[in-house]
This record gives structure tokens, sequence and C-alpha cells, in this order.
């Protein structure tokens, strides 16, 4: 999966698990740019009396680089307090939920937000500010909606949810709450020693070709949701039209973070926090610790920054495991993928540098050569309408796709199957030859129906938990 | 409650706690922490694994608790309760 529960220590704490990340030009307002960041990954719909929150003892954070420096020039922190209006009764809603006030939700949350700018001068290390968790708060007591139980609780969902869409006097849009799970893969294919249901004729242990199944089709997430005016985030203050223009570039990432030490009292309350944060999840590109980082290193490489991806984790990159995989698990297939032992170059570009200009025609979202691994949006580059636009992205001619940013629909998982086995490496190494099957490689699923909505935020109404599952 | 002495309670808990926080602290960190009254100390007993956790339970009444391993111990102590909380000031920023 993108990355959920994606490394042993955060498989643990699901609702500090960064599941996916999100970064693109709204489609519906191209002066701005939207940014997701999910967490608490695979819900049941179902899951009650306790339904799914955000935890109150994280610090959420999102971060922008708008210099290339691979250190945050812009963060976003939400903090959330869950409530109780009735502690006598073991329901979470004693009735129809009708308005985010209703005395018939019994369980509610409600966060802040803040935001921290100017951390220092270009060059030096900024200090890691997730860690103090100080910002300047420009939204408070904003409320989530509920999750969505049944038509008895919450019959009419989408009014809950557009009532949780906060726009905030600094100019920002906020939502933070339950959402479908806009991502989808054929999780238990692809664990399956790497089977792709439409290629496992070809596997080492080969099984008649099938489509894929997408087992996320049913689940849901929590998602943190921020539309900024892109003007409010670049290095200059303009919103930029030049797609080759550094400034038009942004590196996007995000965090969960835990007091270091934590109390427990003998009489059932709340643990109590003490002490610094310490970052426990953290998420760029899709999938880059999910299947580029190697298991022992997971839980080291979610507790530090892009600045620190220099190196071993940039080694991950440069000879990815997958792609030696490849070769041996489907047989004949890939002559020109095990050939090849050069280091990454085009992984390298796509995940930790962006790519220059002088690669793609008219594009490119080079933050310049640090290695660091960040979604990197070119905000000067429009969405591509929706009857047009290519969920392959930019691989396949469509800019305002993934890596350029990464959009709700976005195919990742065929995007950087492709890429992995050795379709993008012409960019950067002509005398390559990609082998034919490259180009062709796919897990087979597609999102469904409702999955995804065209306003912010974008991911489609959550599955209740009355109907999901349907039988 | 079970009562000690400062004296007795530095012999439990403070060495050990000393030797195993300092023990494992990287050099920066020991520098941080402000060492010019500290002398070499060398571990008499095992140093444990997990880390030794003091906290004050109570200011007012001079009380820290002390975790090591799955034990427990809350003493009075009001001089070293003081000194925690002069040093907890010193990081609040």
């Amino acid at each position: 999966m993108s990355s959920h529960r994606e490394a042993p220590g955060i498989s643990q704490d699901p609702v500090a698990d960064n599941a996916d990340v999100y970064a693109f030009v709204s489609p519906d307002d191209p002066t701005m740019v939207t940014i997701l960041s999910n967490f608490v990954p695979l819900q049941g719909p179902a899951g009650g009396p306790n339904f799914f929150e955000f935890g109150d003892d994280v610090l959420y954070s999102i971060f922008i680089d708008n210099d290339g420096d691979a250190l945050p020039d812009i963060t976003y922190q939400f903090r959330f307090r869950t409530t109780l209006q009735n502690e006598d009764t073991f329901l979470y809603n004693t009735g129809p939920i009708g308005s985010l006030t209703d005395p018939n939700w019994n369980k509610r949350q409600l966060y802040d937000v803040s935001v921290i700018r100017d951390h220092g001068h270009n060059g030096a290390r900024k200090q890691h500010h997730e860690k103090d968790g100080k910002g300047r708060i420009i939204g408070n007591d904003l409320a989530c909606p509920p999750c969505n139980i049944g038509p008895r609780s919450t019959p009419n969902y989408d009014a809950l949810a557009a009532a949780a869409v906060h726009s905030l006097p600094s100019g920002e849009t906020v939502f933070a709450g339950q959402r479908n799970d806009g991502f989808f893969v054929d999780l238990g294919s692809v664990f399956d020693l790497a089977a792709l249901r439409p290629f496992q004729n070809l596997h080492l242990i080969p099984t008649g070709a099938a489509p894929g199944i997408d087992p996320l089709k049913d689940l849901n997430i929590h998602t943190i949701a921020i539309k900024v005016p892109i003007a409010m985030l670049t290095r200059d203050g303009s919103t930029p039209s030049d797609p080759m223009s550094a400034v038009s570039v942004l590196g996007v990432w995000s965090a969960a973070s835990r007091r270091k030490v934590q109390v427990r009292d003998d009489n059932g309350n709340a643990p109590k926090g003490s002490g610094p944060w310490v970052q426990v999840s953290r998420l760029g590109n899709p999938l880059f610790n999910e299947v580029i980082v190697h298991i022992g290193d997971k839980d080291r490489w979610n507790a530090v920054d892009p600045i620190d991806d220099a190196g071993e984790f940039e080694s991950y990159v440069n000879q990815p495991e997958l792609a030696r995989l490849l070769p041996i698990l489907y047989p004949g297939v890939f002559p020109n993928l095990a050939s090849y032992t050069k280091d990454r170059a085009d992984l390298h570009a796509i995940l930790l540098t962006g790519i220059p200009s002088g690669v793609v025609p008219g594009f490119q979202n080079f933050t310049g050569p640090r290695p660091a691994d960040m979604l990197r949006l070119n905000v000067a580059i429009p969405p591509t309408p929706a009857a047009s636009a290519n969920p392959i992205g930019l691989v396949a001619g469509d800019p305002a796709g993934f890596p350029n940013g990464r959009r709700v629909f976005d195919d990742i998982v065929a995007i950087e199957l492709k890429a992995v086995a050795g379709a993008t490496i012409p960019l950067v190494d002509p005398s390559f030859t990609p082998d034919g099957a490259a180009a062709l490689l796919k897990d087979g699923t597609a999102p469904g129906p409702g999955r995804y909505q065209d306003t912010f935020p974008y991911l489609g109404t959550p599955h209740d938990g009355y109907h999901t599952p349907s039988s | 409650m079970e009562r000690v002495s400062r004296r007795s309670f530095m012999k439990i808990a403070g060495a050990a706690t000393g030797a195993a926080a300092l023990a494992a602290a990287p050099p920066i960190a020991r520098a941080a922490v402000g060492e010019e009254d500290a002398q070499p100390t060398k571990a008499t007993t095992g140093v444990p694994e997990e880390p030794v956790v003091a906290y004050v339970r109570n200011a007012a009444s001079g009380e820290v608790t002390v975790t090591s391993g799955t034990a427990e111990h809350t003493y009075r102590d009001r001089a070293l309760v003081k000194r925690l909380l002069r040093a907890a000031r010193k990081d609040v920023r």
C-alpha cells in the first residue's frame, strides 16, 4: 500500500500511521494548492461503538519546502481533542446526528490548526519544528464530522461533512475527518511474492491470469486536508506561471509525532505526555518506505527527516530490491532489467531530487541536488481537465499528475511498477531499452464510482457501517 | 507510602539512574546537561537495559516516582524534587 502499516513500529500505532499524502493544484480553483494527509488506515466502516478518530496525543504536521533545501519553510500543525457529551451511555450517538452541534452526537472531536513560517536563513539547518509543537494558531475548536455510521445515525452524511469544511480568516480552508480511502491496490496479490494477477501466469509460481482485486474499495481513512492560496506557499509570494522557474516547485511531506514520555496512572485516566515531540511516521512519495526502504531501517526512516535521506536511504533508491526481484519472479520477462547494473538515476530524480529541466519537454520539478524524499509539485502546471486527465500521470503525458505532486486518482502502483521495471530509465540513459513488459505492468485495479469527489476535500463520502460490507 | 531518606534514595535510584542515563547519552547530551559538578562514575551493578524513569508525582509534597523494569517506587524527597523542577525550568522554552 502507499504507506499503510508500512513499517514494523508504526503498524502498531494506527492513529499516527501516515498512510498517504497528496498534493495538487486544486482542479476547481487553480490559484490554490490542496494537500491531503491520511491517517488511521484500513478502517472497517462498521467499527463501532468507538468509531475511528485522530489521536488526541499525536501532533500531525504538513511540511512545505519552497526553497529546495529539503527543510520546511512552512509547517501546518493539527492537534485534536475528543469530548464526551454524555458519559452515561455506551453509545457514540444517542439519536440521529443532524448537525455538528447536535446533542445526539456524544463523542466528537475538535481540533486546532497552527502554522509556523520563516524558520531561518537559507542553507542553515533549521530546527525540526515538529519537536517544539508551537505554531501560530490560525483556527481553533474546529469541528470534525462524525464517522459515517448508517442511515439511522447519519442520515445526511454529506451535509455533515460539508459543514466540517472550515474557511480560516488567514486564507486557508481545512477539513479533518473520515473519508473514503482513495488509494487502490491489489494488496492481497502484491504481497504474495509480488504477484500481479493480470500477469501471474508468468510468475515463478504461476496461476491463471485474472483481474486485480482491490480490498481498499470498502475501507475508510481519516484525512487532514488543507487548501492554501499558492501565493502563501511560494518563496516570493507569487502565483507562478512559468513551469521552468524554480519558484514554481514546492516540496511537500507530512508526519506524525508523539511525546517522548507517556505516563499512565492507576485509575484509567488518559496517559499524560511529557517531553519533546518525537516523529514516529512520515511520508512524501507514495511507496517509498513501503517498497524501497528495507525492513530493518523502516522505523528509523520514519523517525528522521527528508534531509536525512542522503546516503543509506539514497542507496535503496539507486539499487532498488524490487528491480532485482522482478526478473527472478517473472523468469524471462525482464532480461534487459536483469542486466542493468547502473545506479537508477531515473528513480533518484523522480523520488529524491525532482526531474530537472531538459528531461521532459516543458516540465521540471527539480528542487536541487540534495536528495530528499518529498512530493514535488510544480504549481505553474495547471490542472488537467477531468475528461482528459490520465491516472498514469507524467509518464503518460499528463504533467499535472504524479510525480508532479500526486492527485487522488493517480494510479501510483502502476506508475511505480513501470518505473521500477525500467520504463523510465531511457529518460536519463538513452542506451537502455526497456523490456516490453515494463510499460504494461499494472496490478489490474481501478477505482470505482464514489471514490472521489470534484470538490474539497476531493476524497469521496466514507462508506457507512450499516451498508458495508453489504453481505 | 514507603519512605526513605534522601541518602538511601540516591543510593537506590539516583546512582543507577545517573549511571544509566549518562552511559547511554551521546557526548553532546552530556555536555548539554551541565556536568561541571559531576564526577566520573563507574557502575558497580548491572545497568538496566530499559530506561530508568523518574518523574515528579506531587511537587507540593515533594513526591517523586521512579520506575525501573516492572517496578515503581514513590519517595518523598523535597530536595530532589526541587532540583528536578529547577532542571525542568531550564528546558522549558
